[in-house]
């Protein structure tokens, strides 16, 4: 037996402090573990807030509409919003146009999603094809995604396939860049350890490279929500007979504001719907 | 100690020099002509000042990086292209954080391909003995800097190397734990028979670990001097060892040919 603990910690003079060097005296006196709190223990406090800051300013807006200082033609009025809110769920098409915006979204946050995750990280994998590929992903970034719309709707139609499609480009484009940017800020000291323990470029890969950037991917997925939504959306501003982004475009041609609202609520309940899913994703993954 | 005995030494490096980017405007040249030998068990410490080029070595030794002039050999094998045939460990603890303390340790063994069952017997061995049972299932984030170094360490023995790399491996630690896995570490590579080397800037520490001390001059480095350590065993205790007249000697002259170079 070197040295266990119980030894070593009898050769330097014994005192307070000692304990306090963790190693080996630490696990003496019990468990040396630390303890790691929750970090977000649920706190009925902020739900409550929460209610009370959305129905503070709805109030406010509906006082405002009601005083005669907002009119209800410009701003729209939450008292009416209800109202098409009942009505359209009665008729189903609330639920049908938030169906349709929802699957768009979904499958391009998907497609997106795996293939920019995969391409960013295959560009660690061949650092020959990254070094390519750097300018292209700076282009590709850079360029107004609307500028695609033509070759989208000329490519994809103007079927739920081009909705699909402009979710998936701009989810597409940001996986790859924050998967791209995780694989490259891998601690080199870690990539030369893998190396001195005879570790090919996969083998790295797969037991540092890629778990390292989990936290990265999840945050792209993260943006992503936002991205795929305005993607489906634009593609619906572009042409659509259905869906939220229709809604929307539609009854803002013919200043019904309310309706307007109403679809800007029913993406916002989707974008929570669909973080909340991100986040139970990041969970299972979740390593830190 | 039999460092007397005529071996084959485990370890050479002759005439090794490294030029980072040779014939362009950023050359830097790390070290120039050196040459020295570790013996079977012997404990060879290297210090410099920093920035000299001594970590630029180890990634020769461990054939990461190729030195541009003369050769290292290991186990009478020329370094080449290979790594993975020396112990090496960093002044980071390098743990993955996502893994158990176990599966920390079985790294080497899984990229080596060795089979689950074998190298996770293995490694629960190493944990029982070297005082870490219990926290087979904990992950990095839950230990002291200590026992991180701890379990870099076992990840580094549990490949079996003959030659153990040890690049400032306590430089990150508090002074007792310092002091703790000093004598522990060195206990360790006595016992399993290795040799290592040792880059650190505490001399003390140099002394009190190692057989034999080369002392490097700045950038581009050279061996300045070589020290025999004529310490038993039992005079190693890190603090008796600060009494001992020989420990004293070593301290100053080696004191002062670091001085005098990082001065120059
Ligand atoms: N890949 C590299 N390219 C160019 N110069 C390098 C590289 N790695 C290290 N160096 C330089 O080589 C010198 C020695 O570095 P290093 O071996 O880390 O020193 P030490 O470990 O002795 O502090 C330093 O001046 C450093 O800047
Ligand atoms: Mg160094």
């Amino acid at each position: 037996m070197a040295a266990p603990p119980n030894n070593s910690a009898a050769s330097p003079p014994p005192g307070p402090a000692l304990a306090g060097a963790g190693g080996p005296a630490a696990s003496e006196n019990g468990p040396a573990l630390k303890k790691v709190w929750p970090a977000n223990r649920w706190d009925p406090r902020v739900l409550i807030l929460q209610c009370a800051v959305v129905a503070g300013l709805l109030l406010a807006w509906e006082a405002a509409v009601r005083s005669g200082f907002a009119p209800a033609y410009l701003y729209g009025q939450p008292s009416g919003i209800w109202l098409k809110a009942v009505n359209s769920i009665a008729s189903g098409s609330l639920l049908r146009d938030s169906w349709v915006t929802f699957e768009e979204s979904v499958a391009g946050f998907l497609i997106g999603g795996v293939l920019g995750t995969a391409a960013g990280l295959a560009l660690w994998i061949s650092p020959l094809a990254g070094k390519v590929a750097r300018p292209i992903i700076v282009a590709l970034n850079g360029v107004p995604k609307i500028a695609l719309a033509p070759l989208i709707i000329i490519w994809f139609g103007i079927d739920i396939g081009s909705k699909i499609a402009s979710a998936a480009i701009l989810t597409f484009i940001v996986s790859l860049i924050t998967a791209q940017s995780g694989t490259s800020r891998v601690d080199a000291d870690l990539l030369t350890l893998m190396r001195s323990l005879g570790a090919n470029r996969w083998q790295t890969f797969r037991k540092v490279v890629m778990p390292a950037t989990v936290p990265w991917i999840m945050a792209g997925l993260r943006l992503n929500v936002g991205f795929a939504l305005i993607g489906a959306v634009v593609g619906e501003y572009i042409a659509a007979k259905e869906g939220l982004g229709y809604l929307v475009y539609y009854a803002g041609t013919l200043y019904d504001l309310n309706s307007v609202w109403l679809g800007i609520f029913a993406l916002m309940v989707m974008a929570l719907v669909l973080d909340g899913a991100v986040t139970v994703l990041e969970r299972t993954l979740r390593w830190e | 100690m039999d460092a007397m005995t005529p071996t084959a030494p485990v370890l050479e490096a002759r005439n090794a020099g490294m030029v980072f980017n040779p014939g362009t405007p950023d050359a830097v040249e790390a070290f120039r002509d050196v040459s020295f030998t570790v013996a079977p068990r012997e404990t060879l410490a290297i210090v410099g000042p920093s920035g000299c080029g001594k970590s630029t070595l180890f990634n020769c030794i461990a054939g990461l990086l190729r030195p541009t002039s003369g050769s290292i050999f290991v186990g009478g094998n020329r370094v080449g292209d290979t790594a993975g045939h020396v112990g090496y460990m960093l002044q980071k603890d390098l743990l993955l954080p996502w893994r158990t303390v176990l599966e920390n340790v079985v790294l080497g063994l899984e990229v080596r391909g060795t089979p689950r069952r074998a190298s996770e017997a293995k490694a629960k061995d190493l944990i029982r003995s070297y005082g870490l049972a219990g926290f087979e299932a904990a992950k990095p984030s839950q230990l002291s800097g200590g026992m991180r170094q701890r379990v870099a360490f076992m990840r580094t023995l549990a490949l079996d190397p003959d030659v153990i790399l040890l690049d400032e491996p306590f430089s990150a630690l508090d002074f007792q734990t310092r002091l703790l896995l000093q004598i522990e570490t060195m206990s360790i590579i006595r016992e399993q028979n290795k040799s290592a080397i040792l880059v650190t800037h505490d001399i003390g520490e140099a002394i009190t670990m190692a057989d034999r001390i080369i002392v490097m001059t700045h950038r581009p480095a050279r061996v300045l001097a070589v020290h025999d350590v004529e310490l038993g065993q039992e005079d190693r205790d890190p603090v008796n060892i600060r009494e001992n007249p020989h420990y004293n000697a070593c301290f100053k002259q080696i004191w002062s040919e670091l001085g005098a170079k990082v001065a120059s």
